[in-house]
């Protein structure tokens, strides 16, 4: 292969110039063919396993290799999957999940009702729970109906339960499930894996969908290095990479070869503001945080423009959201009547934690300490490396910054804003705002429900710990003969994983 | 001769305990265990006590360092926490990765250097030296990383795409069966080492060649070919072989910011993972590793130096 590939860049090299640069395909859809791509992160902790992914080439693997019973498409739409249809009870405590009847196992078995309750019965094991575990604290059961329908009975109503289904975390594995054996119903089947290099996958012949996936063989390559990874697209020994710096968009995009998919995503980097201890325990001093920060500024500046305005809200696609709620802007002059009103007349000192968690995390922290001295708030930036934030500290520290992924408003709540969320890092206990999400989670009535969450989003708008100045856009580098890749919402790199509609117009 | 080099390798276990307790202390200072390196956010306390449980982190320090102590011993690397897997099995392919890159920089730098430190101290002054040393100068200045940078930006992206710019072996083959691949790491490392031991090369001779000997074969009408490669050459060597262990041994070190810009599949990703994955297995085993080969390659310049100077050689017999 290296020879190849040695050859094949000689011969564009003496070739007629820009002339060999070939044109995006159309038409229709080719079989056939090799589709490597290269991701940033993971290492030997790597794994196969369906349901405890961690690291994005992780995530990567799953997607390709299983299938929840629902899942978000590139526009962030809920779309069945392994489900024919879901449907939930007048009082949303009882979903039944009727499954499609043509999907097989890798291994040639059907996908049954018994397999769907194995699975998440492995998921939520409370002696070693997986990563969605979290997510389904409410789920009491799941009843066998028959062979293709299950239901899943609650503990308390949840309205939008069938968005829980819908995570990746959750794929359906048979129930005699091995990871050394990853057999699921995705478009591509295991071939090798070597964990931190790379893993190969190939087609699987007896996929549901129509014609898909169009590719032989899928190849996914960790790097541990954004220069590796950018130089072996350059170098054509790879046909796609995931997530770009932003910083580096012009450059990249710059190389009639190489084509960019940039795609606006519902994903956020906030600072993180504890409301139960000082500073930040007194409104006044939150809303001075906010009132200085330059969002247009920071886009600018941290995300190289591709990013869009953030409103200290997030979920900004869920039906939900409020718009009508003015945006924030600069205000250094209202920030400093805040503080001084909160009894910093004089300024005040704060201790930022900050680490590498996500492209350009770092950066922010710097700009955010620059805009801020504006007002007389001296921030120190205490930078830790990622594991070390992620360490004991993480949760507790009282200034910090996190990073989420695309979600709708009521899970992210469930995750990160209520007292009993797994990842409250900002302390935020509202009864007012508890009661507003207890009530929107069992509201069926989808326009009756949406109101509710645009209340409880007005809370956080006005007295919330978050400071949410952008979304950072998703974007992602490939070589012009890849075909059938679209902007996601996910922000998941590369449509979101979902290789099945990717082919290559020429033989690579 | 030989109770010296004995004395050497007893010194040399020894350090190497020493330093696997030193490494063994250093990643537990390190803020945060194994179980919260490979959760990341997704560490709840429910998944990371299930975790910990697995991993034997509840075990108390001391024993987990005897036991791996112990299993070191008796051949065991232990198991790698972050992959569940023997560190053996982890390591064995990356290690013999290394060693090849190690020893193609190695063969071609070592004599690239010598004959190009004894041509330059050969023309002193003169034009060729001029180039040789200013070259060097200039190499010697620049990091792996621009050096590694600018040839894949000269050689496999921007200016020339001939060269692949990343190693893309799979896994279980040999790196070698893509020789391709192999070309700019092991240039990068080339173009690392080779001025040092140009430059200590020239010095030597230089000195070598206005010594007293020299100066008297030359009277004695020795022809200058010979004066050079019988005369000059053997005393100038013993001084030089020092520098190069030390660009060896370095190289061991080194080639950790190589492998990684090239992804070339070595103990240096390795390295890095591990360190962030708190594997303290790996880490301890690779820290070793590159200690023992630190210790070795003085080791044999020892040697060179002994055989080489005929003083030593016989106050070794005392």
């Amino acid at each position: 292969m290296g020879l190849a590939l040695g050859l094949g860049g000689f011969l564009t090299a003496c070739g007629a110039g820009p002339a060999a640069v070939l044109s995006a395909p159309g038409g229709a859809p080719q079989r056939g063919g090799r589709l490597r791509v290269g991701l940033a992160g993971g290492g030997a902790a790597d794994s196969l396993d369906a349901h405890s992914s961690v690291s994005t080439t992780d995530i990567a693997r799953v997607i390709n290799l299983y299938e929840p019973l629902l899942y978000r498409d590139e526009n962030y739409d809920l779309q069945p999957l392994l489900a024919a249809q879901v449907t939930a009870s007048d009082d949303a405590r009882v979903w039944t999940v009727d499954l499609r009847r043509d999907v097989l196992f890798h291994d040639g078995r059907p996908v049954t009702g018994k397999d769907v309750a194995a699975s998440f019965a492995r998921i939520t094991n409370p002696d070693d729970p997986k990563s969605g575990a979290a997510a389904l604290a409410i789920l009491d059961e799941v009843a066998v109906v028959d062979d293709y329908r299950v239901e899943f009975r609650l503990n308390s109503p949840s309205a939008t339960f069938d968005d829980s289904l819908g995570q990746y975390t959750l794929g359906i594995v048979p129930a005699d499930y091995d990871p050394a054996r990853p057999v699921g119903t995705g478009p591509f089947k295991y071939r090798s894996f070597a964990p931190g290099r790379n893993s190969v996958f190939v087609r699987n012949d007896r996929y549901w969908r129509e014609a898909e996936p169009y590719l032989d063989e899928l190849e996914i390559l960790n790097f541990s290095d954004d220069d590796a990874l950018i130089n072996a697209l350059l170098s054509t020994q790879v046909d796609a990479i995931g997530q770009i710096p932003l910083t580096l968009l012009e450059v990249i995009d710059a190389d009639p070869r190489i084509s960019i998919l940039n795609a606006e995503t519902g994903a956020w980097m906030p600072f993180t503001m504890r409301v139960d201890r000082p500073p930040f325990d007194d409104n006044r001093v939150r809303q001075a945080f906010r009132l200085v920060v330059d969002r247009e500024q920071m886009i600018e500046q941290v995300l190289s423009g591709n990013g869009s305005l953030g409103n200290d809200m997030y979920s900004p696609f869920d039906p939900g959201y409020p718009k009508h709620l003015p945006q924030r802007e600069q205000d250094i002059a209202r920030a400093k009547e805040l503080l001084a009103a909160a009894g910093y007349p004089d300024g005040l000192t704060v201790e930022l934690v900050t680490a590498p968690i996500q492209s350009g995390a770092v950066e922010a922290a710097q700009v955010f300490a620059q805009q801020a001295a504006a007002a007389g708030i001296t921030v120190k930036i205490r930078q830790v490396d990622t594991t070390t934030f992620f360490g004991d500290g993480y949760l507790q520290w009282d200034f910090a910054q996190d990073f989420y992924y695309t979600r709708n408003y009521l899970p992210q709540v469930n995750a990160s804003t209520l007292p009993t969320s797994p990842f409250n890092e900002t302390h935020w206990d509202h009864p007012e705002f508890t009661a507003l999400v207890k009530k929107a989670t069992a509201t069926l009535d989808e326009e009756e429900r949406n109101a509710l969450i645009a209340k409880a989003m007005q809370i956080e708008y006005e007295e919330g710990g978050y400071i949410i100045w952008g979304h950072a856009n998703q974007a992602d580098a490939y070589q012009q003969y890849v075909a059938g890749l679209v902007p996601s919402r996910t922000g998941l790199a590369l449509s979101g994983f979902e290789f099945r509609r990717v082919w290559l117009g020429v033989a690579s | 001769m030989t109770p010296i080099i004995l004395r050497r390798l007893a010194t040399s276990v020894l350090i190497l305990l020493a330093v696997s307790v030193l490494v063994f202390v250093a990643t537990l200072l390190l803020p945060g265990d194994p179980a919260q390196a490979i959760l990341g956010q997704q560490a709840t306390p429910e998944r990371l006590a299930a975790l910990r449980e697995q991993m034997n982190l509840n075990d108390p320090v001391w024993q987990r360092y005897l036991m791996w102590l112990g299993g070191l011993l008796t051949g065991d690397l232990g198991v790698s926490a972050a992959s569940g897997g023997p560190v053996s099995a982890l390591l064995g392919e990356r290690i013999g990765a290394s060693l090849v890159l190690l020893l193609a920089a190695g063969i071609i730098s070592i004599p690239v250097g010598l004959l190009v430190g004894t041509y330059s101290a050969l023309r002193r002054g003169r034009a060729g030296d001029h180039i040789a040393t200013g070259t060097s100068l200039v190499l010697a200045a620049l990091p792996e990383f621009v050096i590694g940078i600018a040839l894949v930006t000269l050689f496999s992206t921007t200016v020339f795409t001939l060269l692949p710019s990343v190693t893309m072996a799979p896994p279980g083959e040999p790196v070698w069966n893509y020789p391709l691949q192999l070309i700019l790491p092991t240039l990068t490392l080339v173009l690392v080492v080779t001025p040092y031991i140009i430059r200590m090369m020239r010095a030597t001779m230089l000195e070598v060649l206005e010594s007293g000997y020299v100066e008297m074969a030359r009277l004695k009408g020795v022809p200058e070919r010979q004066v050079i490669l019988k005369h000059a050459l053997p005393h100038a060597l013993s001084p030089v072989a020092q520098v190069v262990a030390i660009q060896l041994a370095w190289m061991a070190g080194g080639v950790v910011v190589v492998e990684f810009l090239f992804r070339y599949p070595g103990i240096g990703q390795a390295l890095v993972d591990a360190v962030t994955n708190r594997d303290v297995q790996v880490v301890q085993v690779l820290a070793l590793l590159i200690a023992a080969v630190y210790i070795v390659v003085n080791l044999l310049a020892d040697v060179v130096g002994i055989v080489t100077n005929p003083k030593l050689r016989t106050g070794g017999a005392r």
